[in-house]
């Protein structure tokens, strides 16, 4: 496996691995009307933190959707764990394996970063139900980087592009979202409080270059603090 | 801190990154893994091979990382990681 960012997550299992953690997820999910009658698509579900909350917590349909088979696996094990029905599906958001207009809610917690936004938007727009809503948590540029800087971000993180607040905006509505509600929010550090905390679920092996990754990472984190931000998107067709 | 203390703490942690100061000076940084009565177990977040990096004493290694007494800790947080 290719030490990468997003494999190294894979393996160490991280859950709630956007910003804001569970914690994040749980607040947005509270302002949305969800019922059991409702259709959900996790995409990037990752070791499916988040599906799994929504299914125990709204009893609804919920589909896990992700491209790493690894990610996949720690899935299936918390759902089986927890007696919940959830389905799991592989794939790439670029080209979706569901028929058009099937969800109600599709939620990303900071996937759609990692892919072809365009291609990945207009996908998620064609499962979307007409009246259905995409709340997606995403990595942002918050202001002007060296060439040398974003070269060295959008590597690491295989981003294909770092993007604005606008930049956003504008992909999102030239792929068939009308109406676009962002949100900026500041998070808190309340110490110890484990929704906010990353949860670690590790496979047997971990090759040494992902702890070299996330010590990277990690300083990464540090030195862009001011520069990459995030923001919640909320959007209808 | 008492040792009951730090074991629930241990065991509400599982599988969290945690910073462990030890009454000896020493700090742990690592996943928990597993929890005894008198042991939290921890993956290092580091190379396994090297566990110089890991303050000074012996650690043994078991099937869950490598272990540090609950009576040593002086003090347990959690490491707010941030990811993408």
């Amino acid at each position: 496996m290719k030490p990468t960012y997003l494999n190294c997550l894979s393996l160490l299992g991280v859950g709630g691995a956007h910003p804001g953690g569970l914690k994040l997820t749980k607040d947005i999910l509270l302002k949305e009307d969800i019922d059991k009658t409702i259709k959900v698509l996790d995409i990037g579900c990752g070791t499916g933190q988040t599906s799994a909350y929504i299914a125990n917590q709204y009893e609804c349909d919920v589909t896990a959707f992700d491209s790493n088979y690894v990610m996949l696996e720690k899935s299936r094990e918390r759902f089986s764990e927890l007696s919940l029905s959830i389905d799991i599906v592989y794939g790439y958001v670029e080209n979706l394996p569901f028929e058009n207009l099937s969800f109600d809610l599709i939620l990303s917690e900071s996937v759609l970063a990692f892919t072809n936004t365009s291609k990945s938007i207009s996908e998620v727009k064609r499962v979307l139900k007409s009246c259905g809503v995409l709340l997606a948590i995403e990595m942002v540029c918050e202001r002007e980087l060296s060439n040398e800087a974003r070269t060295e971000i959008q590597d690491f993180y295989e981003v294909s592009h770092l993007l604005s607040e606008n930049d956003w905006i504008t992909i999102f509505r030239a792929n068939g979202f009308g109406q676009v509600n962002v949100e900026k929010v500041k998070l808190k550090n309340e110490l110890n409080d484990l929704d906010n905390t990353a949860e670690f679920s590790l496979s047997e092996n971990i090759p040494d270059d992902c702890f070299y990754i996330l010590k990277k990472h990690e300083y990464f984190t540090d030195l862009y603090r001011d520069s990459l931000g995030f923001r919640i998107f909320r959007c209808n067709i | 801190m008492s040792i009951t203390h730090h074991y629930e703490m241990c065991c509400r942690y599982k599988g969290r990154a945690v910073r462990i100061r030890c009454r000896d000076g020493s700090v742990h940084t690592g996943i928990i893994r597993n929890v005894t009565r008198n042991r939290v177990y921890l993956q290092p977040l580091g190379p396994n091979r090297n566990l110089g990096g890991f303050g000074y004493g012996y650690y043994g290694y078991g099937g869950f990382g490598y272990g540090i007494a609950l009576g040593a800790i002086a003090t347990l947080a959690l490491i707010p990681f941030l990811f993408w």
